[in-house]
């Protein structure tokens, strides 16, 4: 008798699978990819939510509120300064624009490999993204590990020494003015960079660097050559129905569209900042509520002048909006009465849930009005022309005070400190405060706590030491 | 798939021409009552030939040769030889096995007497299964197996429960392999219980035969069948009863809560939120309006039989769970439908069949955390009125009104799965069987979400807007295959040298597809037209991605054993095994897992034969290398599986990104396993002790581990990378003592006692990381569990406390977190005496890996009636207490009402304020001792005695009533001591788990 068994056997290739997803060293193969991957590193650009939050809390315009003293520690111990190398936000802040770094990169990294027209744009694209996160990271960290035009892969991360931050700069130059010359000033979609967000950008580094003299030709070729211009009425800015407007020289984008949650924050479309911010259960008409963040103190609210019609835009006197619609609201931690107005969740939009993380309030993040001062900042402290200062400042005086009655005529340092208070009451609740007080040296002055030679600069997070090996040295201070 | 088929040719030449042949007749019959046995096995001693006893318990075998042995052997029975030496009729008594050394233990591709086993395996019988009546099967393996921990992670209807064999070996996965009839089954809940003949726990290097995955030992359920001449059987198994909670938390009423909120408000300066407590009494007891009692039914219904050469089960249930949560709303129903067919061809060719079709159907609560109903039931204000529509006005943005919440969740999964097992086994020259084996899964998994627009009140996260009712349907499909093929040989020679070899090979193909839609907008805002379709916009939940994902997994993987015996005393066995995984790149995607068993029977030695204390002793050990692979697909390869979305035009473009950090070097977690042990059994086998000694190391862990930020594993949809790093060390000891008596015909005695000790400590994570976190406490706040060398995996990471400051004095003279602690405060031990007290000072306050696990079975029969307890305790574990919201105005329990209100009052519970403090900082203020005994089972039965059923068709019939979970005693505070996360790093955190349900039943056992 014989029996015939069916055996299936199978070679090892039995093991060999195809992948769910392409092979990122398979990709840029069309012009399509090359957009593709962009996308993907400007979506890191609404990370930068956190960034804007603790440039506000950092500074002397608000304190860190949310429900109590332990709500969010690593935004309360900011606020205080007394955060450490442990801080759950400044991991955050690391590893996020790193992720945005490398995203940049991974475009640049295979920036030969297809050529098809217009390439040099989006090269140009990446490499104004590359520096955007770069500047953030020396902004808020100082010397960073520097790596151009190729990903950090596994294994890398080790032994990667810090690069002295003028270096850094001189990278983010680089790109910027490489962005300059291949972007138009008008791209065809909505929320890319443009020639404009590069020049501004450009101006702001160099300002950051003290090297006036750069900084103010570029920005007043921007000034003269851009298509932009103030919005009349600045009550009218901050609005979602007014995003991308002519004043936006650069703008954050965000949507309603796509639900998140507290699981991963970084995955949202939404502005995280807009609900952090927001008015704790508030029952009443125009704004909807949030966790109470990010609360304005009295003394930046002091420090608008008589007839500044921009204070009710800038901030929110909840009692007195209270008394007046019958709006009810719960009072947090540091509860001083006053609300960032320019980004607290508003109503009217789609509430995807959280509702707290998916406000689609666009983050104006270089408005024409920045670039106005910047631009008086550089003439007036390059000792360059005071005039063509003056006449900047009075630009963005004008509007908040709706005639020119407000105008100054100050010069030499009396104007320096006039554009340095015309920026605070401008630009507050934008994120820019701290580090306008770190860069002009004011900080210690201006800011609870904060120790010169320390505080300029955030602690690298201990566990990013560790887990690049552990051979970097903390910044001083900490 | 690149399958090649090849085809193996058996010679075989069957048959032999005997001289002198007679035909024997005879009858088979159990020794103690006289009565038939159908079905005893009927072989002509060292050939194949053989038959079975049919109804009456008659055989015949023709052609037998003179002088020549028949072997008479039936389970539970002791084997009988007898020599034919006329051919007049023989009647042969078998006696039965009490001590069941013959049980037939599963160990993989084979079976093998327990006598003769070389592992530390385990087994439960259907009889446990049956008097245990679990929900699911895992909770029959709760106490009953020693060095099997089970941990559920929630008591709700349908929830799943995490096992672990000999401690957590690793923070990557830690399910040990579960096979149903050879067939890969990961969801035990799709099971039912009331259909399994034994569950069999490989526990060491023995179940090396698996290799690839067997690292956390393997579990291996066999279903019931018919038996060969089995008259058909009908079995109906009904219970019915009720679930109830086993606790309530001791929370504040109206009027202390609002005494307690005004003193933590004035504390902080703040306004007293409550100007007038006089007249807020006792308020709501939120406990009592969410915990209701609720039904639980199940009917099985089973037909069993054989005839002379095919064999057929058949069974068919129902089960249905409401939750003491919700009711209906959290209802888990199950039906199932099993079918096992076996057919011999020939005496040598045999097939076997079985199919498993089943539906559950799961409706889902928010549990376990916040925004569940239980953590908001515990945290919502007394002084709010207990009906829905009642909003949670003020307390936070989390906390909303459970009843509306109950009301308006609508979530349910369903399951249809499918599935099958296909056998066919061929014996040649006489000792070759040559096997294959097809084992498929396919399972359908839908799933529907709907969240009507509904305002819980001001700034409620669970708010939906009008217009923005939201719609989830996914339906997901997972199918897997099996295939088996193997060879075995076994001969004895010189009746002394019994040798057994297997050789084999098995893939394994494993698929998943992922569907899913989000819709928003239901108009009528009501579950009736809740669906995609009427949805006013909606779109793929992976819209973004090139593709919806899919898995594909495999393995392949060849294996050999070798098992000798030396007159059944001296025991050898040893495995090799090649496995090939598609988790794995190219460099590594084969292992190799070697492991050696031996065993000696002492008892057989002449120097124990006339010993009169000890009946059998048998020593063995085991060492062996196994493997694990269970790690995300494609971890090796960079791969754009990442998340690119940004907003172009105002509406989101969709690009790509790099997802899981590719970490091509990825290989094999290796786990070396030793065990050495002792079975044996004394005093006329009333007593019977297994011991053992167990040490696992798990080497180059394959860990998700936190990576720098370098590398972007932060981004959208970016994961760290898989790496291999690590070592753990697990080691212990097993005890499992068993004692049984019949004193008398009308009284029977069996009582059943393990213990296991666990020893768990990471001997290293990894070469450029101090730690891996994980877990999470309140909101906010660090991580407060770790792996970390030198410690057990996921110990507790926090400030030691040392009282309360009594006064500012103290305060001064001692470091202090922050300027703004107060007297009655927590003091912060100053571990590192530095003087200031920062993370430096966080320090190891416990550990959620119990030190020891005990279990307990007693069983006593006496007439008519039958009574079983059974109990389970875990001692040395720690839990952190995790389900206080704190906010301002959440409510608390009954413990604040001992905390600090001036020097002197307590040094044990803080001050309450709404100021800026620390108390609520991790700490082991938070952290409770999770030691417990559980009496999991008491059941009562009465059984209609054979006179009353001699005329009817019925041939058993037993009632019974039983109460599961009747108490627990424990100091732990929370709900209930056995729920877990089940993560190795991050486990033993109590965000207000689900407390599994007290149950009565009422149950009735028939056979026809």
């Amino acid at each position: 008798m014989i029996a015939t068994l069916l055996v299936a056997s199978c070679g090892d290739d039995f093991v060999d699978v195809e992948a769910p997803f392409e092979n990122s060293d398979a990709f840029f193969n069309s012009q399509q990819d090359y957009e593709d991957a962009l996308i993907g590193a400007y979506d890191l650009l609404q990370t930068t939510y956190i960034n804007v939050m603790l440039g506000e809390i950092a500074s002397d315009n608000t304190l860190a509120g949310g429900e109590n003293a332990n709500d969010v520690l690593g935004i309360q111990e900011i606020d205080d300064m007394r955060h450490t190398p442990i801080n759950q936000q400044l991991v955050d802040i690391w590893g996020w624009m790193y992720s945005g770094v490398n995203r940049a990169n991974f475009i640049l990294e295979f920036q030969d490999k297809t050529d098809f027209p217009g390439k040099e744009n989006i090269l140009a694209q990446a490499r104004f993204l590359r520096a955007y996160y770069y500047f953030e990271l020396v902004k808020w960290f100082g010397d960073v590990p520097l790596v151009v035009d190729k990903r950090i892969l596994f294994g890398e991360q080790f032994g990667l020494e810090r690069t002295a931050k003028a270096e850094v700069y001189a990278q983010i130059e680089a790109d910027l003015i490489y962005a300059v010359d291949n972007m138009p000033y008008v791209q065809p979609i909505v929320g890319q960079a443009t020639k404009g967000s590069a020049q501004a950008l450009l101006g702001k580094v160099y300002l950051y660097q003290d090297k006036f003299d750069l900084a103010a030709p570029v920005l007043e070729n921007l000034i003269q050559n851009g298509p932009y211009d103030l919005v009349t009425d600045y009550s009218t800015l901050f609005e979602n129905d007014n995003e991308n407007n002519v004043e936006s020289v650069f703008e954050v984008q965000y949507t309603d569209e796509e639900g998140a949650g507290f699981g991963c924050l970084q995955c949202s479309e939404g502005n995280i900042a807009v609900g952090f911010n927001g008015i704790r259960n508030y029952n009443g008409p125009v704004f909807e509520s949030g966790f109470s963040f990010n609360v304005p103190t009295q003394e930046v609210v002091d420090e608008f002048e008589d007839g500044d019609n921009r204070l009710d835009t800038a901030i929110l006197d909840i009692e007195a909006w209270a008394a007046d619609t019958g709006a009810t609201f719960a009072t947090g931690f540091e509860h001083t009465g006053y609300f960032n107005r320019k980004y607290i969740a508003r109503q009217g939009d789609a509430n995807t849930g959280d509702a707290n993380l998916t406000n689609p309030n666009n983050y104006r993040a270089i408005r024409f009005a920045d670039v106005l001062l910047m631009a008086a900042e550089a003439l007036n402290r390059g000792n360059i022309d005071d005039t063509r200062a003056q006449g900047y400042v009075n630009r963005v005086r004008e509007r908040a005070f709706g005639n020119a009655d407000n105008n100054i005529t100050l010069t030499a340092t009396n104007l320096t400190t006039a554009i340095y208070n015309e920026r605070r009451v401008e630009l507050v609740g934008e994120g820019h405060h701290f580090f306008d007080l770190v860069r002009t040296g004011r900080a210690a002055n201006e800011i609870d706590g904060f120790q010169s030679g320390k505080h300029e600069i955030f602690p690298i997070p201990q566990l990013e030491i560790d887990l690049a090996g552990g051979i970097w040295e903390q910044n001083p201070g900490y | 798939m690149n399958l090649k088929i090849f085809t193996i040719f058996f010679a075989f030449f069957a048959s032999v021409v005997y001289a002198q042949n007679i035909d024997v007749r005879g009858t088979v019959v159990e020794a103690s009552t006289g009565g038939p046995l159908p079905g005893v096995n009927v072989i002509l001693k060292n050939t194949t030939k053989g038959t079975s006893t049919d109804f009456d318990g008659n055989f015949t075998l023709s052609d037998v040769p003179l002088n020549s042995t028949l072997v008479f052997s039936y389970v539970g029975f002791k084997t009988q030889e007898v020599t034919i030496i006329d051919a007049n009729p023989i009647t042969v008594n078998l006696v039965e096995d009490a001590e069941s050394l013959n049980e037939i233990v599963v160990i993989g591709y084979g079976t093998q007497k327990k006598k003769e086993v070389t592992g530390a395996v385990s087994v439960i019988s259907s009889s446990t299964i049956e008097e245990l009546k679990p929900t699911r099967v895992e909770q029959a393996l709760q106490g009953q197996v020693a060095g099997v921990n089970i941990t559920s992670t929630s008591g709700a209807p349908g929830a799943g429960l995490t096992i672990n064999i000999r401690g957590v070996s690793t923070n990557g996965d830690n399910r040990p392999l579960i096979l149903v009839d050879g067939n890969v089954i990961e969801d035990l809940s799709v099971l039912n219980p009331n259909d399994i003949e034994s569950v069999n726990v490989l526990k060491d290097a023995t179940a090396g035969i698996y290799g690839v995955r067997a690292a956390n030992g393997v579990i291996l359920i066999k279903t019931k069948t018919g038996r060969k001449n089995m008259p058909l059987t009908v079995e109906i198994n009904a219970f019915g009863g009720f679930q109830q909670t086993t606790r309530k938390l001791p929370t504040l009423n109206a009027t202390e809560y609002a005494l307690l909120a005004n003193e933590a408000f004035a504390a902080a300066g703040d306004p007293l939120p409550f100007t007038n407590v006089a007249d807020l009494g006792q308020g709501t007891d939120w406990q009592d309006e969410i915990f209701q009692n609720a039904a639980q039914y199940s009917t099985a219904v089973s037909i069993r039989g054989g005839s002379e050469n095919q064999t057929f089960a058949y069974g068919s249930s129902i089960f249905s769970q409401d939750g003491i949560v919700g009711g209906n709303s959290a209802n888990f129903t199950r039906f199932n439908q099993s079918l096992n067919y076996s057919l011999d061809f020939l005496d040598n060719f045999k097939f076997n069949a079985g199919v498993i079709w089943n539906y559950t159907n799961r409706n889902r609560l928010n549990e376990g955390g916040i925004g569940s109903v239980l953590f908001n039931a515990l945290n919502i204000a007394p002084t709010i009125e207990g009906v829905r529509g009642a909003l949670a006005e003020g307390l936070g943005n989390e906390v909303i009104n459970p009843l509306d919440q109950i009301a308006d969740t609508y979530d349910r999964g369903q399951v249809n799965r499918i599935s099958g097992v296909v056998g066919l086994s061929y014996n040649f020259l006489n000792d070759f069987t040559a096997q294959v084996n097809y084992q498929f899964n396919y399972s359908d998994d839908k799933a529907k979400i709907f969240r009507p627009s509904r305002n819980y009140g001001s700034g409620k996260v669970f708010n939906v807007n009008r217009g923005r009712e939201e719609i989830v349907e996914t339906a997901n499909i997972f199918r897997d295959y099996t295939f088996d093929a193997f060879l075995k040989y076994e001969k004895l020679y010189d009746d002394t040298h019994n040798v057994k070899v297997l050789l084999g090979t098995s893939i394994f193909k494993s698929e998943g597809f992922y569907r899913g839609f989000r819709g928003f907008g239901i108009p009528s805002n009501s579950i009736q037209d809740a669906s995609i379709e009427n949805a006013t916009e909606s779109e793929s939940l992976f819209v973004g991605l090139p593709n919806n994902p899919f898995f594909d997994s495999r393995l392949l993987s060849y294996f050999g054993r070798f098992q000798y015996d030396y007159k059944g005393k001296y025991l050898l066995s040893a495995v090799i095994r090649r496995d090939g995984s598609s988790n794995f790149g190219p460099e590594n995607k084969f292992g190799w897992f070697p492991s050696v068993s031996t065993g000696w029977v002492a008892s057989d030695e002449d120097f124990l034969a006339d010993n009169n204390f000890i009946d059998f002793l048998k020593v063995r050990a085991s060492y062996g290398i196994l493997g694990n692979d269970r790690i995300p697909t494609f971890a090796f390869v960079s791969t754009l599986g990442g998340e690119a979305t940004y907003v172009y035009n105002n509406t989101r473009a969709f690009g790509v990104a790099t997802g899981i950090i590719a970490n091509p070097g990825i290989k094999w977690e290796k786990q070396k396993t030793f065990d050495v042990g002792i079975d044996a059994r004394f005093l006329n086998n009333r007593f019977d002790l297994t011991l053992d000694y167990y040490k696992r190391r798990t080497e180059d862990l394959l860990i998700t581990s936190p990576v720098s930020g370098l590398l972007g594993p932060n981004a959208p949809g970016a994961l760290p990378p898989v790496v291999n790093a690590g070592i753990i060390e697990n080691s212990g000891l097993e005890i499992a003592l068993g004692y049984s008596n019949d004193p008398t015909n009308e009284f029977k005695v069996s009582a059943r006692f393990n213990m296991t000790t666990l020893n768990n400590e990471v001997i290293e994570v990894a070469e450029d990381v101090d730690f891996v976190p994980g877990g999470a406490f309140s909101i906010g706040q660090d991580f407060p569990s770790r792996m970390e060398a030198g410690l057990p995996i996921g110990y507790f990471r926090g400030f030691k406390t040392a009282g309360i400051y009594q006064t500012q004095s103290e305060i001064d003279n001692s470091a202090t977190i922050n300027d703004n602690v107060r007297p009655g405060d927590l003091i912060f031990v100053d571990i590192n005496n530095d003087g200031v007290i920062d993370d430096d000072d966080r320090t190891n306050i416990g550990n959620p890996i119990p030190d020891m696990t005990f279990g307990l079975n007693l069983n006593l029969e006496y007439k008519n009636f039958d009574f079983i307890a059974y109990a389970f305790a875990s001692v040395g574990n720690d839990i952190v207490r995790n389900y206080e919201r704190n906010e301002r105005l959440t409510n608390r329990t009954i413990n604040y009402l001992d905390r600090w209100t001036g020097p002197g009052t307590s040094n044990t519970f803080p001050r309450v304020t709404t100021g800026a403090n620390s108390n609520i900082l991790f700490s082991d203020f938070y952290v409770e001792d999770g030691s417990f005994v559980r009496l999991q089972n008491v059941q009562l039965g009465y059984s209609l005695s054979d006179d009353f059923l001699e005329d009817s068709t019925i041939s058993k019939m037993r009632f019974y009533v039983s109460v599961q979970n009747l108490f627990t005693l424990t100091e732990y505070q929370g709900y209930d001591p056995t729920t877990s996360s089940g993560a190795p790093i991050g486990g033993g955190i109590d965000n207000g788990f689900y407390p599994n349900p007290r149950t009565f039943l009422l149950g009735m056992n028939l056979k026809f």
